[in-house]
């Protein structure tokens, strides 16, 4: 047969859509390992130098003991908060760890089989789906329902459920007109955002200032141009057009028909933030920009869609698949399923160099063409003579002799 | 995979902060000891701290080793991952379904009722009405409309939900082995099934029928006049009158196994009085029955669609390289330009390619039959016989006109 019927599985290219199922655990263990790093570095310089200095100030006699006694309990309290961090980055660790060790699993288990018809295979690849939906779910904000699903799916440590809230809480306060947990978010990944060049930082503290000028308050005026000095102007080599408009803004109130003065007062910017802290986290995160439902679906509608599927003709809606011969009833196809169509629409078609059809076709009187077997099958269900077939869609009958056989090469 | 598991082994073993965290209970202990010196002996306060600081001092670069073990172990685990789980892009600069949003939480509303989740459907409808998703312009659709909103709230989720809570239902009786809904079912729908050439009424008849004649021990139903041969043989007189005309053959063949009923095995009936498999096709044959006459595809179509896009993603990367390099749009023509290898079960309408003009049929431009039984495409057949009238057959030596070939209807 073609080779384009294939039912080979090849694990490899098959896990392209799961590569943030490692990717994002990872991420998220450098993250955590730099948390835990941070707060020794920090810890460990203070202890360090109050015991120099107290050990000096005792030296000298400067220092009671009970004032070193205060110190080396304030050393204590801060060895034990560090190791209450430390636990606490420990259990998220364990954690992450128990979660990629799952995920591994998870993926090796497609490895062990052989075709795309594996039984095995059809139950991978429906928590394959859930996996996908929940990732949907999550990305539109539906936590509700994705929490449900995986909960009743049991597939818990295979998606992400706590990073995309976190995400959806901030991507929300940015649509609500808040920047407070926008920008803390900012802060705990102040290097690697600077590494990326992300120009989400920059772009909040503008939004701060064009908030401020808008207020049009004499000592909101004032913050503003301390904000501006603070925030703003230290970039102008990297942002110079932002810095100007900036400056610019203070010339014309809210309300200005003035381009592109009036376009920094406006109220979409906040979503336009929101979708550019939305692409800084996934870049950052190294997950996919869109969901992976989408990338999915729009692969998998295309490589279904035949010219029939939004074809007025009746044959579209109940047509015969020239595959499942076993069978004399059909099922309908998945695009021509209301559930898809309409989605389909904007699609290409599948392109297909060698015709399927079944074999031993023959054509009706009417003008239908069925492969004869299933012809036969049909009429003698039906109850006919030996010598009379009936169509299966429009159940007209007509005798053998009237059928004639068609060539497909 | 094996391998990377391995190292994520590893991984767990050496490289977590347990290490760092007895280390600093060690400094802890350490502290402890010298605030219990300075308490019990005031005058030793110098002395204890100045022989504090080099024992503090190496506990911290203690702590400090430990963490470099551990990000040595998460570069050594992060080249795993990039040598065995390789990054690979996803085309993600072309989304067809962005300016769709609704219809895509339609779709997955549907598919959650007919996978019988109805409480993930409800609060997914619930959490999709209050928070509508936003349609994000795409080059197919420039200007997305607002108004398809409608058709998610035109979904009407009660008669769905009714209608697969109905078939869950039966299908969870036919798992304990009661075939009465599902008769009862097809019996309703009994006009429809014969038209589509089904013959699931009879066959869950049949099989009630013999479930019957198998008696109390294997059937389990009380041991009364409706149960055993006598049973099956008064059931059969009640339903099978319908049935005589379609499927005389059959209820012979069953008429005549009730005589092999001391030895079933043996005898040439031993086939249809096998339940064991039967029920797991009566209840797959029902689902699609049930599926098809709501105008839906047996399996999820959402499901069908996600692993075939999963198949031929490979194919379609490479193919969005190649397009990258020579700087052209495949998306704008409606035809992809390769072929997508799917299992055969993912075949769902008959496809004719022209052998003339190497392009799939369509309505406009229909197959069409020559006199000789070879088909083209109506185009082909139009430019064969343009300038001659008369032209021959490119696969044989039939001669004929555009006017004697018949459109088939595939």
């Amino acid at each position: 047969m073609a080779d384009h019927i294939t039912s080979k599985l090849n694990p490899d290219s098959n896990l392209l859509l799961d590569q943030p199922l490692l990717r994002l655990p990872f991420e998220l263990l450098r993250k955590n390992f730099k948390v835990a790093h941070f707060h020794v570095e920090k810890e460990s310089t203070a202890v360090k130098s109050t015991l120099r200095d107290t050990a000096n100030a005792s030296l000298n006699s400067h220092a009671s003991p009970d004032d070193v006694l205060k110190n080396v309990d304030s050393m204590l309290a801060r060895m034990r908060g560090l190791k209450r961090k430390l636990e606490a980055c420990a259990e998220e660790e364990a954690r992450l760890q128990q979660q990629s060790q799952s995920r591994v699993r998870h993926l090796g288990e497609l490895y062990s089989m052989q075709s795309l018809d594996d039984v095995k295979y059809e139950r991978w690849s429906r928590t394959r789906l859930d996996r996908l939906l929940v990732d949907y779910l999550l990305r539109n904000g539906y936590k509700d329902s994705a929490t449900a699903l995986a909960k009743e799916k049991g597939i818990n440590d295979l998606v992400d459920v706590e990073t995309f809230i976190q995400m959806s809480r901030i991507r929300e306060s940015l649509r609500n007109g808040r920047v407070t947990e926008a920008l803390a978010w900012c802060n705990e990944n102040k290097k690697d955002l600077r590494r990326m060049e992300s120009n989400l930082e920059f772009m909040l503290r503008f939004q701060q200032y064009v908030e401020l000028v808008r207020t049009q308050d004499q000592s909101k005026l004032l913050e503003s141009i301390t904000h501006a000095k603070k925030y703003l102007t230290p970039f102008k080599d990297s942002y110079p057009r932002e810095v100007q408009q900036a400056c610019g803004l203070l010339a014309f109130p809210p309300g200005t028909q003035a381009r592109p003065y009036n376009d920094l007062y406006s109220q979409t910017r906040w979503n336009t933030l929101a979708n550019l802290f939305m692409e800084t986290h996934n870049s950052l995160l190294a997950l996919p920009s869109v969901p992976l439902l989408h990338i999915a679906l729009s692969a998998g509608l295309s490589a279904l869609k035949t010219p029939s599927c939004h074809s007025s003709h009746i044959s579209s809606i109940s047509s015969i698949s020239p595959t499942s011969s076993s069978s004399i009833t059909t099922s309908v196809c998945p695009i021509c399923s209301t559930e898809l169509n309409s989605l389909a629409r904007n699609v290409p078609y599948a392109h297909h160099t060698k015709s399927h059809v079944e074999s031993d076709l023959v054509l009706l009187p009417n003008g239908c063409v069925y492969g004869r077997e299933r012809l036969e099958e049909y009429s003698k269900r039906a109850g006919l003579d030996d010598n009379v077939v009936k169509d299966l869609r429009s159940g007209e009958t007509f005798s053998i002799d009237d059928l004639k056989k068609v060539y497909i090469s | 995979m094996d391998a990377l598991q391995l190292e994520l082994a590893k991984l767990r073993r050496d490289a977590n902060l347990s290490q760092s965290i007895q280390d600093v209970d060690n400094i802890i202990a350490q502290l402890e000891n010298a605030r219990e010196s300075i308490v019990s002996d005031r005058n030793s306060t110098s002395i204890t701290l100045a022989k504090l600081q080099n024992p503090l001092k190496s506990g911290f670069d203690k702590v400090n080793d430990d963490l470099k073990k551990i990000h040595k172990g998460h570069s050594n685990y992060g080249k795993a991952l990039d040598k065995h789980f390789p990054v690979k892009a996803l085309p993600t600069e072309y989304d067809a379904l962005a300016s769709h949003p609704s219809l895509i939480n339609r779709a997955i509303a549907m598919h959650f009722l007919r996978e019988g989740q109805f409480q993930v459907a409800t609060t997914f409808l619930d959490e999709a009405l209050d928070n509508p998703p936003q349609p994000v312009p795409t080059p197919g659709t420039p200007n997305p409309s607002a108004s398809e909103s409608e058709d998610f709230t035109s979904l009407n989720v009660e008669e769905l939900q009714a209608k697969f809570a109905n078939m869950y239902e039966v299908l969870r009786e036919l798992k304990n082995r009661n075939l009465h809904p599902a008769i009862e079912w097809a019996r309703i729908n009994s006009h429809e099934l014969e038209k589509r050439g089904s013959n699931l009424e009879y066959e869950l008849n049949q099989l009630q029928f013999v479930w019957l004649f198998q008696g109390p021990q294997v059937n389990g139903l009380p041991d009364d006049a409706n149960n055993g041969v006598g049973g099956a043989l008064r059931y059969a007189r009640e339903n099978f009158g319908s049935f005589q005309g379609r499927f005389q053959r059959h209820i012979q063949q069953l008429a005549t196994g009730m005589a092999f009923k001391s030895n079933l095995k043996d005898s040439p009936y031993q086939r249809i009085f096998n339940t064991e498999t039967v029920w797991d096709d009566v209840s797959a044959s029902f689902t699609r029955e049930f599926c098809t006459l709501m105008g839906r595809s047996a399996d999820s179509p959402l499901y069908t669609a996600a692993t075939a896009g999963v198949i031929a993603l490979p194919t379609l990367i490479k193919l969005a390289s190649i397009v990258k390099e020579k700087r052209t749009e495949w998306t704008t023509q409606n035809e992809l330009p390769v072929e997508i290898p799917l299992p055969r079960s993912m075949i769902f309408h008959p496809i004719f390619v022209c052998p003339v003009s190497k392009e799939q049929t369509t309505e406009e431009n229909p197959p069409m039959m020559m006199p000789c039984g070879h088909v083209i495409a109506k185009e082909s057949l139009n430019r064969l016989g343009l300038r001659v009238g008369r032209f021959k057959c490119p696969y044989c030596p039939n001669e004929s006109q555009p006017k004697d070939a018949r459109e088939l209807i595939m």
